[in-house]
C-alpha cells in the first residue's frame, strides 16, 4: 500500500508539493503568531524581572516602565530630585537608583544610573570593571565598542537631529555580561556625569546653570528623554514655564555644549533634597510587604510609582486582543486552505474513478481503497503541518533575531506543550477532513466507477 | 473451475424504462470456454458485472458452485471475486509508477494475501506470459506487454474464472493474437472457466460456446461446432 500511495505521489509530484506548500504556509502563519506573541511575553516580563519597583513624575504607567525599564528613547515628565534623597534614606529600601536618559552614542542610549544598579542586576563583567570615575562608562553586552574606546555623547539622536555635546568623552571602562534586556544595548554612566553635562548638580563643584535659579524643582532639567525637538522633557516643561518660550530653548540648546565633567572625579552617589530632578527611580525593596507599601506611598501627589509587572499585564492583554485578531486571521486561513484541498480532493477522487474502481473490481477490500486515499491525503497533510510548525519556528525566529537587535529585549521563542496540543488538533481536523474523500472512495460503486 | 446457474434475473437502472438485462435461465459448466457477443449497448457488460459481483442484479439468481453471489453484501461480493474471479479489461488497468511485478501484485497485497509463495508465483506468470523484466516500470511497455501483465494479475490467486473484457480490443493484430491464445492456454493450463465478451472474430472463434446478447436479452447460444455447421 505504501508503495502504491508512493508511487501515486511521485506521479502527481506537482499537486502534492502545492498542497503541502499550502498546508505548511497556513500552519507557519498561525504558529508564527503564537510563538512570537508568547515570546514577546516572556522576552519582556524577563527584561523587567530585575526590577521590582518603578518610581517617576505622575503621568502614564506604561511610558514610565517602558521609558525606564525598556529604554525606549520617549520623554517623561521629571519628579522632584528629593525623592530619590528620601527613598535613598528609607529603611524598606535595599537600593534606590535614579535613571537619565536623553544622550546616545553610535546608536546606543547612555543612562546614567548607579554602580548600585548594575551591581545588583547583572551577572557581572563580560571585560573590564565597573566606572569608578565620572568620566567612565560600562558597556552592555551588546554595545559593539571595545574596552578603553572613548564616547562623545550626542544630545538626543542622530535621527532627531541631535548635537555631539563638545568635550564631553567618556572613557569605557568595562562590559557587562549578556542580560536579554534593552540594558545590554545601553551605555551606562555615572547619574551625576549625566547631570553635570546638562549643567546640573552643580554641588558637587561644577559650574551653575544660570537661568535655572529660581526654577521649580520638578522643572529642572536633568538627563532625560528627548522629545521630537531634540529637548529633554525637562526642557520642554521649563520652555512653557519660560515666557519667553523660544529664548528659552534656543539659549538652552546652547547649553548642551557649555558643560562639561570632570572625568577624574570620583563619583558620589549619596544623593540629597537638592539632587536634580529625574525622570525615573528605580527601587528595589526589602520585602514584598515594603513593595506593597511603598508603592502605595508613592501613587498619590507628583509621584507615580508601578511595578512593572503590573503594567506589562495591562500591556499583555492589549497584546492579547492583537494576537486574537492575528490568530483569527490565521484561522480563517487554515479553514480556506482546508476547504480548498477538501475541494481539490474530492474533484481528483472523481477524475480517479475508474482507477479506484478498478483497485475494487481487481479484489481490494473496500478499507483498502478507503486507507490508500485517507492515508494519501493526511500524509501531505501532516507533512505541511510539520513543515508549517518548523517554517513557523524559524519565522518567529528570526523576527525575533530582529526585534532583539533593535531593542536588546532577548525573545525566547521555542515551543511548549502548548504548540504540542495545537499540532494534535490540526492532525485531529486533518485526518477527520483526509477522511471526506476517503469515505467517497469507499462508497464508491466499482461498477460504476469503471463505467465513468 | 467453477459452475455458473443464472435464474430469473433483471438488472435495471433508475430511469430507465425497462431493464438492462433479462436472462431466465443460463447455465456454465466448469471449464467453458464462453464467447459473449452483441451489439454496443446488448448488456455485455451489465452481463460481466452481474456475473462477477461488481454489480447486484435487480432481481433473480448467479449461483456460482452453489453459492449465490447476489445475496451477498458488497465487502462479501468483494473478497469472493478476490478469490474467485481473474480479471482482464481493455483498459489494462495497470497503475502508472509500479513495475509490472508490483502491479501483479497490487491487489493480492492490498488484500493481505501476498506471502512468499504468491511473490513467487508472480514471477514465473510474468515469465509464462514472456515478459523477462519484472521490474519494468508499466508506462515504459508496449500495450501488448500492458495486458500480458494484466493477463498475470488475474490468475495470480487461481481464480476458478477467468473473465476477459474486450482483451484484444486495443490491440493491434498481432499482439491480440498472441493475448488471445495466452488466454487460451492459461485458462487451460489452470482448468479455469474462461468468459470472453469479444468483437474479435478470430478469438471468438476459438472458443467452445458463443452467447449472443441484444437490448439485454440472450438471442443465441450455440456450441462452436453448430455454429461452423
Amino acid at each position: 500500500m505504501i508503495r502504491f500511495i508512493l508511487a501515486d505521489l511521485r506521479r502527481l509530484w506537482a499537486g502534492a508539493a502545492v498542497v503541502i506548500l499550502l498546508v505548511a504556509l497556513a500552519t507557519a502563519l498561525g504558529v508564527t503568531v503564537t510563538l512570537q506573541e508568547r515570546a514577546l511575553r516572556l522576552g519582556s516580563a524577563r527584561a523587567a524581572d530585575k526590577f521590582d519597583l518603578v518610581i517617576g513624575a505622575a503621568g502614564s504607567e506604561t511610558q514610565l516602565v517602558l521609558s525606564s525599564v525598556f529604554l525606549q528613547p520617549a520623554p517623561l515628565p521629571l519628579m522632584p530630585g528629593e525623592v530619590l534623597a528620601k527613598l535613598s534614606k528609607d529603611s524598606r529600601v535595599a537600593w534606590a537608583a535614579p535613571v537619565g536618559f536623553g544622550d546616545s552614542f553610535a546608536g546606543y542610549p547612555l543612562v546614567g544610573t548607579t554602580r548600585a544598579l548594575i551591581s545588583s542586576t547583572v551577572s557581572g563583567f563580560a571585560e573590564g570593571r565597573m566606572f569608578e570615575q565620572e568620566g567612565e562608562a560600562v558597556l552592555g553586552a551588546a554595545v559593539k565598542l571595545p574596552v578603553g574606546a572613548e564616547i562623545k555623547p550626542m544630545h538626543g539622536t542622530a535621527a532627531t537631529g541631535g548635537e555631539t555635546h563638545a568635550g564631553i568623552v567618556y572613557h569605557v571602562a568595562g562590559k557587562l555580561r549578556p542580560t536579554g534586556t534593552p540594558w545590554d544595548r545601553a551605555i551606562l554612566v555615572p547619574i551625576q556625569a549625566v547631570w553635570h553635562v546638562h549643567g546640573l548638580g552643580h554641588e558637587h563643584g561644577h559650574e551653575e546653570e544660570e537661568h535655572h535659579e529660581g526654577d521649580a524643582p520638578e522643572v529642572t532639567p536633568a538627563a532625560a528623554a528627548t522629545d521630537e525637538h531634540g529637548h529633554s522633557p525637562l526642557e520642554a516643561a521649563q520652555e512653557h514655564d519660560h515666557e519667553n518660550e523660544v529664548a528659552a530653548a534656543e539659549e538652552h540648546d546652547e547649553d548642551h555644549d557649555d558643560h562639561a565633567i570632570d572625568g577624574d572625579a570620583p563619583i558620589v552617589e549619596d544623593f540629597s533634597a537638592d539632587t536634580p530632578g529625574l525622570p525615573a527611580v528605580l527601587v528595589k525593596p526589602k520585602t514584598i510587604a515594603d513593595a506593597y507599601k511603598l508603592r502605595q506611598e508613592y501613587r498619590s501627589g507628583n509621584t507615580l510609582a508601578v511595578f512593572p509587572g503590573e503594567v506589562l499585564t495591562g500591556l499583555y492583554a492589549t497584546l492579547g486582543d492583537a494576537k486574537l485578531v492575528l490568530s483569527a486571521v490565521a484561522a480563517g486561513s487554515q479553514g480556506l486552505v482546508a476547504a480548498a484541498l477538501v475541494l481539490v480532493t474530492v474533484t481528483h477522487i472523481g477524475q480517479r474513478r475508474r482507477q479506484i474502481g478498478a483497485l475494487r473490481a481487481f479484489g481490494a477490500p473496500r478499507l483498502s481503497v478507503f486507507a490508500i486515499v485517507w492515508l494519501e491525503l493526511f500524509s501531505l497533510v501532516a507533512l505541511g503541518i510539520g513543515l508549517g510548525f518548523l517554517a513557523g519556528l524559524v519565522a518567529a525566529g528570526v523576527i525575533a533575531g530582529l526585534f532583539t537587535a533593535e531593542s536588546g529585549i532577548v525573545l525566547p521563542v521555542e515551543f511548549t506543550y502548548e504548540d504540542l496540543q495545537l499540532a494534535l488538533v490540526l492532525l485531529g481536523v486533518s485526518a477527520v477532513l483526509s477522511a471526506v474523500p476517503a469515505i467517497l472512495a469507499y462508497r464508491q460503486s466499482p461498477a460504476t466507477a469503471l463505467r465513468a | 473451475m467453477l459452475s455458473l446457474h443464472i435464474d430469473s434475473l433483471i438488472k435495471s437502472f433508475p430511469g430507465l424504462d425497462g431493464p438492462v438485462l433479462r436472462i431466465d435461465s443460463l447455465a456454465f459448466s466448469p471449464g467453458d470456454r464462453v464467447a459473449v457477443t452483441g451489439g454496443s449497448g446488448s448488456g455485455k457488460s451489465t452481463f460481466i458485472n452481474v456475473v462477477t459481483g461488481l454489480e447486484r442484479v435487480t432481481t433473480g439468481k448467479v449461483v456460482w458452485n452453489g453459492r449465490d453471489i447476489a445475496r451477498l453484501s458488497e465487502t462479501s461480493r468483494d473478497r469472493w471475486r478476490a478469490e474467485h474471479i481473474g480479471l482482464v479489461m481493455q483498459d489494462f488497468h495497470l497503475f502508472p509508477g509500479l513495475s509490472a511485478v508490483e502491479n501483479v501484485l497490487l491487489p493480492a497485497r492490498l488484500a493481505r494475501v501476498a506471502d512468499a509463495a504468491m511473490v513467487t508465483r508472480a514471477y514465473e506468470l510474468l515469465k509464462t506470459v514472456g515478459l523477462s523484466r519484472p521490474g519494468q516500470k508499466i508506462e515504459t511497455m508496449s500495450r501488448g506487454e500492458m495486458q500480458r501483465v494484466a493477463i498475470a494479475r488475474a490468475l495470480l490467486r487461481k481464480p476458478g474464472v477467468i473473465v476477459a473484457d474486450e482483451p484484444t480490443a486495443s490491440l493491434d493484430a498481432e499482439a491480440g493474437e498472441t493475448v488471445g491464445r495466452l488466454l487460451l492456454d492459461m485458462a487451460a493450463e489452470t482448468k479455469s472457466t474462461l468468459i470472453v465478451v469479444s468483437h474479435d472474430q478470430r478469438l471468438i472463434d476459438r472458443l467452445d460456446r458463443r452467447l449472443t446478447l441484444r437490448a439485454g436479452r440472450i438471442v443465441a447460444d450455440s456450441m462452436r461446432e453448430e455454429v461452423a455447421a
